[in-house]
């Protein structure tokens, strides 16, 4: 069965192969961290451009990121919109619907714009760069009760299997002249149904029978499995953990001390 | 929605011409310069092993897929023109999963469901819908659930989900996998009557036992290619051509051929002819 997509993406780079996927996720958590702790654009546009080196580091192509900076980029162009009404101070620029805008204001919304696109590019980066099945066992490693591990890698597959279901399913009723691009909103809803239906109907089946053959193949019949798949943390990740460690330390304190900040009256 | 199709009796149902396909730029070629025409009122079985390509083939004709070069033609309009939901009115697609397709809690609702897109009158869609119950056998079951069918019935379903459109031509991608026997039969068999009113039929299948007995044409694809082209009984016959797509001819085409030494025809298609044919050879 050809499937959609994976978001996976296998690279022979050192952050695919050599990192442990425990120090990936602590990396992500640790720029979620940071993009919080400040909202002076500058300092977020730094740490977006670490993160794209990393992506770099990688040897993840320009294009497979694209997504992620479109994505962003409208919630930047929104940003800039919103903010400004709210957060005044520093040098005034001009006034808009009785609303004065100023320099402060344009630069927040510029930063909460930075902010979403460094957690998604952070995010889509790491999904890039991890694989589900080390992943997995890092999270089994910390504790994670091995049949959540599996739910976790299953629904992981699940997304392109029931994506491929979606495009059967709409071409197949595509077949039977239904144009959902002709109707109006109501119709469209309506007809919707078409398409929701029998994917609900064939989510439930795959979902049954995912079961019934880990079952027969005799998940659960133990406490705990064992894995092919090995990871292990070496100095690298020791030295990048504490540096990660180290920097959210400092951003909290910088945060403390109201370095890095447009504004302490929001996050 | 455009005027239907206009119906040009000297148009070929499907007209394939030159046709190369790819599913991503970057990715493989998978349609290698295919032309195949189909004139109208043929019934015609598309086989050959899996991935060789007939699924991707039967999605261009009715505009699902489009050729990356050369051209389709259904019923003399190019495929690149109006929407698949435009072109339904011409060709019919039935998957191979019903239930990719069903969705109406009642077996009547769900037959209506392409008339209504159609936006045929009340009375002629209830009409459509009722012959189309009744040519695959489901009438009694019309105010059923849909999903409490069994399998072989949801097959049905689907097939009649999609006749209740009436397209003149149609187009069955394995209608048989997951059926015993009988229901492949059935299904074939009531293919065949919608074939004898003079509407066109391709059907995909990996059953040759079963294109050999009701099937007049056979086309063969194989790696993207087609390699076979004819009468069911000449294509099925020729071993060494469909070895090539990994197939070999019906079980008995081959006893016959085995016999060919004491005057046995090389292209028997069912245990009929060769029956027949061994009371000839035996002097009866
Ligand atoms: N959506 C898709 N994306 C990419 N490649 C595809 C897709 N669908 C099919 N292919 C590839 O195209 C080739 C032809 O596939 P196709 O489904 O047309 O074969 P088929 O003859 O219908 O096989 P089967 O008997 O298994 O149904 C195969 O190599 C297949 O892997
Ligand atoms: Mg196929």
């Amino acid at each position: 069965m050809p499937v959609g997509y994976s978001i996976y993406v296998e690279r022979p780079s050192l952050i695919h192969q050599r990192i442990d996927p425990r120090t990936k996720l602590a990396a992500l958590g640790a720029v979620f961290v940071l993009a919080l702790a400040f909202n002076h654009p500058a300092v977020l546009g730094g740490i977006l451009v670490l993160v794209l080196l990393a992506a770099q580091l990688a040897q993840l192509s320009w294009r497979s990121l694209l997504p992620a900076m479109v994505g962003s980029l409208w919630f930047l162009v929104l940003s800039l919109l919103i903010w400004p009404f709210y957060v005044k101070g520093g040098p005034s620029l001009f006034i808009l619907f009785g609303s004065t805008i100023s320099v402060n204001g344009v630069l927040f919304g510029l930063a909460m714009g930075l902010r979403v696109a460094l957690m998604v590019l952070a995010a889509g980066v790491w999904m890039m760069t991890t694989s589900p099945q080390k992943l997995t066992v890092g999270l089994l490693r910390l504790g994670l009760p091995y049949k959540a591990g599996v739910a976790m890698t299953a629904a992981i597959r699940f997304v392109p299997l029931l994506n491929a279901e979606r495009i059967t399913i709409t071409e197949a009723q595509q077949a039977r002249a239904l144009d959902l691009k002709r109707e109006n909103p109501f119709n469209r809803a309506v007809k919707s149904i078409a398409i929701i239906g029998p994917l609900f109907v064939r989510s439930i089946d795959v979902a049954q029978s995912l079961a019934l053959a880990l079952e027969a193949r005799g998940f659960a019949a133990r406490d705990g499995r064992t894995s092919i798949v090995q990871i292990g943390m070496t100095t690298t990740d020791r030295i990048i953990l504490i540096a990660l460690a180290a920097a959210c330390l400092l951003a909290i304190g910088l945060r403390i001390l109201g370095i890095g900040l447009i504004t302490r009256a929001y996050l | 929605m455009a005027e239907p199709v206009q119906l040009q009796r000297m148009e070929p149902a499907i007209d394939v011409s030159e046709v190369r396909f790819r599913y991503s730029a970057s990715g493989p070629e998978v349609l290698h310069d295919v032309s195949l025409r189909v004139e109208q009122g043929e019934y015609v079985a598309l086989i050959g092993q899996n991935g060789g390509g007939k699924t991707t083939l039967a999605k261009h004709f009715n505009g699902l897929l489009k050729p990356v070069a050369g051209v389709v033609r259904t019923m003399g309009v190019d495929t690149r023109g109006p929407s698949v939901a435009e072109l339904a009115r011409t060709v019919g697609y039935v998957y191979q999963n019903p239930d990719h397709q069903i969705f109406a809690q009642k077996v009547r609702t769900e037959v209506a469901f392409g008339p209504h897109n159609l936006k045929l009158p009340p009375e002629e869609a209830a009409r459509r819908v009722d012959e189309a119950l009744e040519l695959v056998g489901l009438r009694e079951y019309a105010d059923e659930f849909a999903f409490s069918l069994g399998r072989g019935l949801r097959q049905k379903l689907a097939v009649a989900s999609v006749l209740a459109m009436s397209p003149p031509v149609l187009v069955v991608d394995e209608p048989t996998t997951g059926l015993d026997l009988q229901g492949s039969r059935n299904i074939l068999d009531l293919l065949g009557r919608w074939n004898a009113d003079g509407r066109t039929i391709i059907v995909i299948t990996h059953d040759l036992a079963l294109v050999a007995e009701r099937v007049p044409r056979t086309v063969v694809i194989s790696g993207g290619r087609i390699i076979a082209d004819g009468a069911t009984s000449t294509v099925l016959s020729e071993a060494d051509l469909l070895g090539k797509a990994f197939l070999r001819p019906p079980q008995v085409t081959r006893v016959a051929q085995r016999l060919q030494k004491f005057g046995i025809a090389s292209d028997v298609m069912t245990v009929a002819q060769l029956r027949a044919q061994l009371r000839l050879a035996l002097g009866e």
